[in-house]
């Protein structure tokens, strides 16, 4: 049962971080900044808890808002470029920010050992679920809580004007300018609430694995981070928490039996579900089928 | 008439089924889950410490198995499980492991998934504030320094490189007063190699009265080295000192070849005392000295590496520690009155955990292996040098 648990908090994560990808994607960028977004909230939320003794809750609330306001920052520059140039901006981006945390010492006094990021040795000991005696159903639940609340966030967007902007500066930039749609802002803003997410992520991450360095959140994470989204399928924000599933559960642990061939399946499963929907796993097709037998449903339930 | 012809053999079959029975609740099974690196860069440190830990088993089990504190014998089970030397896949894969009926884990490879691991484990034994997994670890492989006293469930039987290198650096000079500068190589994105260039190597070798002139950094998955090199070959110095595991040490001992940088001595990292240095550039590695653990020179040593040869594995300073692990597991079970059974799983990892932090010292491959406070291991070791495709032990400091 904990292993289960342990495993549900796992696909929050993974899910939160794919859904800040997400945002970007549906304006029609790839990022590959998103680790680094991660990366920020997940050292400032574990210093606050660790070293100033925070709450987690505004901790993390702390951490995803510099990562959010970072992502604003960097966000006016970078996606004045788009494409494959995005793309190796945005790299930069996570690596300079991969290549901070590499370099940032900061340690106090906690007892009889030194607590704190130590550059490339991490940050260890940020212990603040087991000794403030939460167990692993405890997090599952405050990760689950997290994102059901950013996935019911996203899908309000998504039916909203704002969600209907964002695509219409996915699908034709130029058409969408000619309607007077401002692209820098709808970018910006895309690529803010993206590293709000990813920031997000970062701290409820620090918190449950107790140790962070500078490798975990290197441009795997990040590739990570845009192939949820993108094999999930875009026209829905269930679609990331499936392929987060389906990669973390059924691929990562799922198989995780059969030893070395594992790794030999991971890869090839992932290229065969990409030939098999091409689209995504919950695609147009998947959302008007569960849509139309939700609305027969509710039209017996009227009749 | 009838009717006993029918009964008698149902009698004499139940009275056998019994027996059978009764045999089968007497020898359990206690079950060790290894867990580690069989995937990646550094996949042959996990696929040497399952052969490593299947073959002590067996070793374990021919000689009867283990006693239980109830007077029945178990047979020791073995699984292992590839952490990918990633801390999130770690952390699922111990708490696969306190989901069974495992009653003690060996593991991890990796120190950045060690860190993390030692992390969610319960702090301090008994704290009921702290929620922490209570699931004994025995390390064999992770070695980057002062890992254990990150819980009290954590136990390391892993080498105390600060220790080695700073009696090797004494010894390098006594030896060869002429040797004043040292040079170093570091992969720099790995914590254990890193830990022990800038905390150990570079401290300890200037208290042996040497200069550290410079150093040059690579990642573990660099394939390139010629800029390091040509930054070493600047430098002109008499030792250079490789903190790198075999993979990149091979790389930059190549590439030293090619731009012929000879100095006048090479010392490496302790994990690269192993086969894989050896079949990957046993050349360009000839002379270089590194402190180890491990090496065949007793006959329980030559017995573990023949045993573990036969399962497909290679006994070296990390899987050895595995031979060790599973002897001291063996007598701390027969000790602390570990029963075994389905329904005593959370109090047997106590025992073994209490056994474990019992220990002032342990019988090792090499000789007595003192045990601190704090979980570690203080061990024995000898110096090997790579001579003639092999590793030689060059000197031995206990004796």
């Amino acid at each position: 049962m904990d292993f289960l648990l342990g495993l549900t908090q796992l696909i929050g994560v993974h899910t939160i971080l794919g859904l800040s990808a997400y945002v970007v994607l549906l304006t029609g960028q790839v990022t590959i900044a998103q680790a680094g977004f991660f990366g920020i909230g997940a050292y400032i939320a574990a210093m606050l808890t660790t070293l100033a003794g925070w709450h987690i809750v505004p901790a993390m609330l702390v951490g995803a808002s510099v990562a959010g306001v970072v992502a604003c920052i960097v966000g006016f520059p970078a996606l004045r470029v788009k494409g494959l140039m995005l793309v190796v901006a945005t790299t930069a981006f996570g690596e300079f920010v991969r290549l901070f945390w590499f370099n940032f010492d900061y340690q106090i006094a906690k007892g009889e050992i030194m607590v704190g990021p130590e550059g490339g040795e991490g940050f260890k000991q940020i212990r603040y679920f087991p000794e403030n005696g939460w167990t692993t159903g405890d997090v599952a639940l405050f990760i689950w809580v997290i994102l059901i609340a950013i996935m019911l966030a996203l899908w309000w967007m998504d039916r909203s004007r704002a969600g209907a902007v964002l695509r219409a500066v996915g699908e034709d930039e130029l058409a969408a300018q000619s309607v007077g749609i401002n692209l820098t802002a709808t970018k910006v803003t895309a690529f803010a609430v993206g590293g709000f997410i990813a920031g997000i992520g970062g701290g409820i991450y620090a918190h449950y694995t107790t140790h962070i360095e500078h490798a975990n959140f290197s441009v795997l994470l990040a590739t990570f981070a845009i192939a949820y989204p993108i094999l999930g399928g875009l026209t829905n924000v269930t679609g990331t928490l499936f392929a987060v599933v389906f990669i973390q559960g059924i691929l990562v642990e799922g198989l995780r039996f059969m030893g070395d061939w594992r790794n030999l399946l991971f890869g090839a499963l992932i290229v065969v579900a990409m030939n098999v929907r091409p689209r995504g796993l919950i695609d147009e097709r998947v959302v008007m089928i569960v849509g139309r037998a939700f609305s027969t449903r509710k039209g017996r339930a009227d009749a | 008439m009838k009717r006993s012809w029918i009964i008698a053999p149902a009698v004499v079959a139940a009275a056998m089924l019994g027996v059978a029975t009764s045999s089968v609740a007497a020898e359990r099974t206690v079950k060790i889950a290894g867990f580690g690196a069989k995937s990646g860069v550094v996949r042959s440190f996990g696929v040497n410490t399952e052969a490593v830990m299947r073959a002590a088993a067996d070793h374990i089990n021919k000689g009867g198995g283990v006693k239980l504190g109830d007077g029945a014998t178990g047979k020791i089970e073995v699984t292992f499980d590839d952490d990918r030397c990633n801390a999130e896949e770690g952390i699922s894969v111990l708490r696969r492991i306190a989901g069974t009926d495992a009653v003690v884990a060996v593991g991890p490879t990796c120190s950045n998934v060690a860190e993390p691991l030692f992390g969610i484990l319960q702090k301090k034994v008994g704290d009921a504030g702290d929620s922490g997994v209570q699931m004994p670890i025995f390390t064999d492989t992770a070695i980057k320094g002062g890992l254990a006293k990150i819980s009290d469930w954590a136990f390391r039987n892993v080498p105390n490189e600060s220790e080695m290198y700073q009696k090797l650096f004494a010894w390098i000079k006594a030896e060869h007063g002429e040797l004043k500068t040292v040079y170093g190589g570091v992969e720099e994105d790995f914590a254990h190699s890193r830990f022990t260039w800038h905390k150990v190597m570079k401290v300890r070798a200037p208290e042996a009265g040497f200069e550290v002139v410079g150093e040059s950094k690579w990642l573990l998955n660099d394939t390139n080295f010629a800029t390091q090199v040509r930054e070493m070959k600047k430098a002109k110095a008499d030792i250079v000192a490789i903190s790198a595991h075999p993979f990149t040490t091979c790389g930059v001992l190549k590439e030293m070849q090619r731009q012929r940088v000879k100095p006048k001595l090479l010392v490496g990292l302790t994990s690269s005392s192993s086969l894989e240095t050896l079949q990957g550039c046993a050349k360009q590695a000839e002379g270089i000295i590194i402190p180890t653990s491990f090496a065949p020179v007793t006959p329980a040593a030559k017995v573990a590496a023949d045993l573990s040869a036969e399962k497909g594995g290679s006994a070296d300073l990390h899987s050895a520690a595995a031979w060790e692990i599973m002897m001291v597991l063996k007598g701390v079970i027969e000790t602390s009155g570990v029963t075994a059974k389905p329904d005593t799983v959370q109090d047997d990892r106590r025992k073994i955990r209490d056994g474990l932090a019992a220990l002032k010292e342990t019988e090792g491959l090499l000789g007595t292996i003192q045990r601190t406070a704090e979980g570690e291991a203080i061990k024995p070791y000898v110096y090997v040098h790579a001579k003639g495709g092999s590793w030689a032990v060059l000197h031995d400091p206990g004796s």
